[in-house]
């Protein structure tokens, strides 16, 4: 039987407009489908006629948990109200710092090891962390300015020893005390304080039975307990057989905001939550030196395999994908209209002031041709600046240093008046783009979520897109930045230094700004002959269904100009066993002929498949990889055994089973190795951020 | 709607729902329990009036971590196990309830037997009244998997209906 999820969609109700019509159509036409949709829809009555809920709370249950909840929400208010005037105060001051750390850090190009001076006043050794023979602790201090100056007020809050800490977690409702060392320092910190302000106050220590704390460790809960971060979870995937699936699908993710957000985490010694980790994007932070395309391909792709470091027994394929670099008189003027978000929130200095020393960096490498605009929302709301020409740089820059934050109010058509400045000053052949530059309030004037999604695809089609910049903690909507991104065929960067700022806006431009090709979706097909098992590592969120490879109605992610992405699968050569794999009987009715596989020389074959980004129609590449011997892993590429490296590093970082006993050193060895060029020093700083999460787990 | 009602409102309207949802993720009423408590406490501290639109999927996602998170702690944090896991055997199944009627009992009888992402779609569906989107939002996926994968669900459920109507005639 041929499957058709729109009988179930229809049955449901879920298809409509244009698609129902059609299905309808076909309908009248086949008895068939006919009784095919009158069957299911007897099965969805029947399943909705019998749902029966009975459980409940008891009544004293749920009257208590009432009585908490709504005692959370006084307390909320409370602190909001008692921090509010100390924040303010604070905020001159911290303004006044982020500034000298600017001047200090444009002084050069970043290189970690030019900052140790600075280290030891941004740090004070945790009390929960065994030192041991630990180096004293790194802390790049140009990143966080607040790190810095919060060090001053952070001893207070900071030497609340162990058994007192313990004492807190006592007046919890319910203990869960193993592991906690790792979230304390958090809690001390930022206790439930209202989650538009920032981490980093003059608090009192936290009052025993103030509020239904739970410390775990559990990672996702360890962000959601303490502030209002929230983050998508991640499941990794298991390994899957090449003989019962065959194929594997997943869209291109070039987003990179999970690691500086990683980092932003590690450098304040704190344990990021796992599912604050996408491996894909840790790994596509770097830049990897992969061929141009040749003739008139949009990009490249290059294979290569070698043994997996942390299982000399499995095999790494590396799959590298390079977009065409176009010099930048060939990349079409830019139309860029910032959206940004300045809500009182927005009122620190790793937030509204970091970017407006991002959009001063962008402003001075703006051609005659492009044109700005800038919208506020949330706070005063409206066309600050109307989209004015890169001739007249000091009219922008002007409008960039008038941007203050403050107040609440709902910017109605925030998002709205965005896209209409960019349709209105649309610049053909160029690059059309929205910028959502925010702290995670998406108070734009759409307020329910579908609602701003449906529309940011709408204005995809228009020919805007959307990139969304991340800035700030303890308010980031982390996945939902990133679904507004991919709706829009953008991307999502989280900035937590001036350096990232400039990463992102100046020298990613081209990529991060003009997308050469859109919907790219990767499939792979995988010999059975050669290959036990596979797992893709990282791009959990962009796993796709093998039917969707080819519908091109499917979004999928979108590659820049010069821009690379790499994904790694770890491979398990025929005649191992695939352990983990869960296991299916076998049919009763159907016979598993043993399929007839093709001889072939060939371990797998990628498919990719894209859109350049004024087409609706998709064009197909596709690339064998042939079975011949692994090189030593001496011989391996820089690029692959740094993607190793840090691939091994994400999975560890998240407690994966799958990255073995591989040490911390051994990861950091691999990289050191394979540091190569490393323009802006960003694979130098890497060995830093593995050399933190080794001292974190020690002292844990 | 003040803050107090919308939470008043959300424990009366979802309380049933979420239990039962958390209760397929835990395999064990108590924790099950234990992860909706969790959900409205995390609720509270929330900024409602900005959540309300999508208060929905909020409670689901969140309530769905929390049971993943008791189910890990179970199994040690083994992220594999997470992926494994499957309810104790010796528990009463949250679909061996007493339904309603006989045929109620037998359609969830075999929904149960379903593969577990399966077995969570046609409940947030039929249970809970999900939307696709909404579906696709709570489990991290596309709309268009959401819909394979519920039809797959519903081509499984109708052979195995079918099939054992004719045996049992």
């Amino acid at each position: 039987m041929k499957m058709d999820p729109r009988i179930t969609a229809y049955a449901v109700g879920e298809l409509q407009g244009r698609e129902r019509e059609l299905f309808e159509t076909e309908l009248s036409a086949s008895s068939t489908l006919h009784d095919e949709v009158n069957s299911m829809t007897k099965l969805v009555d029947r399943l909705t006629a019998s749902t029966k809920l009975d459980e409940h709370f008891h009544p004293e249950e749920k009257d208590r948990l009432l009585a908490q909840c709504i005692g959370n929400l006084k307390s909320r208010t409370r602190a909001k109200k008692t921090i509010i005037g100390s924040l303010l105060a604070l905020a001159a001051g911290l303004v006044a710092f982020a500034g000298l750390a600017g001047i200090m850090h444009q002084s050069g190009p970043f290189k970690w090891t030019n900052l140790a001076p600075l280290r030891s006043t941004s740090q004070e050794p945790s009390p929960t962390i065994v030192s041991g023979n630990a180096k004293p602790q790194v802390a790049k201090a140009d990143t966080k300015s607040e790190t810095a100056t919060s060090a001053t007020l952070e001893p207070k809050a900071m030497l609340v020893p162990n058994n007192n800490t313990a004492l807190v977690a006592r007046g919890a409702q319910r203990q869960r005390m193993q592991n906690m060392s790792l979230s304390l320092e958090s809690p001390n910190r930022c206790v439930a304080l209202s989650d538009r302000m920032a981490c980093g106050e003059n608090l009192p220590a936290p009052q025993p039975s103030q509020d239904n704390f739970k410390f775990k460790r559990s990672p996702s809960s360890q962000s959601e307990a303490f502030n209002n971060e929230s983050y998508a979870r991640i499941r990794e995937t298991d390994f899957f057989t090449a003989k019962e699936n065959p194929l594997s699908t997943f869209s291109i993710d070039v987003d990179t905001a999970s690691y500086s957000n990683v980092r932003r985490f590690l450098v304040e010694e704190r344990t990021p939550p796992a599912d604050a980790i996408r491996t894909e994007e840790l790994i596509n932070y770097f830049r990897y030196d992969y061929p141009q395309p040749s003739g008139e391909n949009a990009f490249s792709v290059n294979l290569e395999r070698n043994h997996a470091p942390w299982n000399p027994e499995h095999e790494l394929v590396r799959i590298g994908i390079k977009g065409r670099e176009l010099p930048a008189e060939d990349r079409g003027p830019a139309n860029l209209v910032f959206l940004i978000d300045v809500s009182g929130s927005m009122n620190s200095p790793d937030k509204l002031p970091l970017l407006q020393r991002s959009l001063f960096a962008l402003v001075e490498n703006l051609s005659n041709d492009d044109r700005v605009a800038i919208v506020t929302y949330a706070g005063s709301s409206g066309l600050v600046l109307d989209s004015t020409s890169g001739k007249e740089k000091r009219e922008i820059l002007a409008a960039i240093s008038n941007l203050r934050s403050g107040g609440s109010t709902n910017g109605s058509g925030g998002i709205k008046l965005a896209y209409e400045t960019a349709r209105q000053n649309f610049l053909k052949g160029g690059n059309n783009r929205v910028i959502l530059c925010t702290d995670g309030d998406f108070n734009v004037g759409v307020t329910d979520q579908g609602g701003l999604q449906k529309l940011i695809e709408t204005e995809r089609e228009s020919g805007v897109f959307l990139s969304v910049l991340g800035f700030g903690r303890g308010n980031l909507k982390d996945s939902t930045m990133e679904t507004l991104a991919d709706k829009g065929n953008g991307n999502y960067a989280y900035i937590d230094s001036i350096s990232e700022g400039r990463k992102v806006l100046v020298e990613q431009m081209g990529s991060t700004l003009f997308t050469i090709a859109k919907d790219v979706k990767i499939q792979v097909e995988f010999n059975p002959a050669r290959v036990a098992g596979y797992r893709l590592i990282g791009y959990e969120n962009r796993l796709l269904a093998k039917e969707d490879f080819n519908n091109d109605k499917i979004d999928a992610g979108e590659i820049g100009a010069g821009h690379t992405v790499t994904a790694l699968y770890e491979i398990i050569p025929a005649g191992q066993t695939v352990q983990g794999s869960p296991s299916v009987d076998p049919l009763k009715y159907q016979q598993t002929e043993p399929k007839v596989v093709t001889a072939s020389n060939e371990i797998l074959t990628v498919k990719v498949r894209y859109k350049a980004p004024d087409r609706q129609k998709s064009s197909l590449i596709e690339i064998p990889l042939a079975a011949s011997e692994i090189p030593s892993a001496d011989k391996a590429s820089e690029d692959f055994r740094f993607a190793a490296a840090v691939a091994a590093f994400g999975m560890k970082l998240r407690g994966s089973p799958h990255v073995g006993e591989i040490p911390w050193a051994e990861i950091q060895d691999i990289a050191r190795g394979a540091l190569g060029k490393d323009p802006g020093s960003y694979r130098a700083e890497f060995l830093t951020l593995v050399e933190k999460a080794k001292a974190l787990q020690r002292g844990n | 709607m003040n803050p107090e009602q919308i939470i008043t409102e959300a424990l009366d309207n979802y309380e049933s729902l979420l239990i039962s949802y958390a209760w397929e993720i835990t395999g064990d009423m108590e924790s099950a329990k234990d992860a909706v408590q969790e959900t409205f406490l995390r609720l509270s501290r929330q900024n409602l009036s900005d959540l309300q639109p999508r208060l929905r999927p909020w409670l689901f996602v969140v309530c769905r971590n929390c049971a993943l998170d008791s189910v890990r702690k179970v199994v040690k944090f083994s992220a594999d196990s997470v992926e494994d896991h499957d309810r104790a055997s010796e528990d009463p199944s949250p679909d061996e309830r007493a339904m309603a009627t006989e045929e109620g009992r037998r359609i969830w009888g075999l929904v149960a037997d379903l593969p577990s992402q399966q077995r969570e779609i046609v409940k947030l569906k039929f249970e809970a009244g999900l939307s696709y989107k909404e579906m696709a939002e709570i489990l991290k996926t596309s709309v268009s998997t959401i819909g394979v994968q519920l039809h797959e669900a519903m081509e499984t459920l109708r052979s195995r209906w079918n099939r054992e109507t004719t045996e049992v005639a």
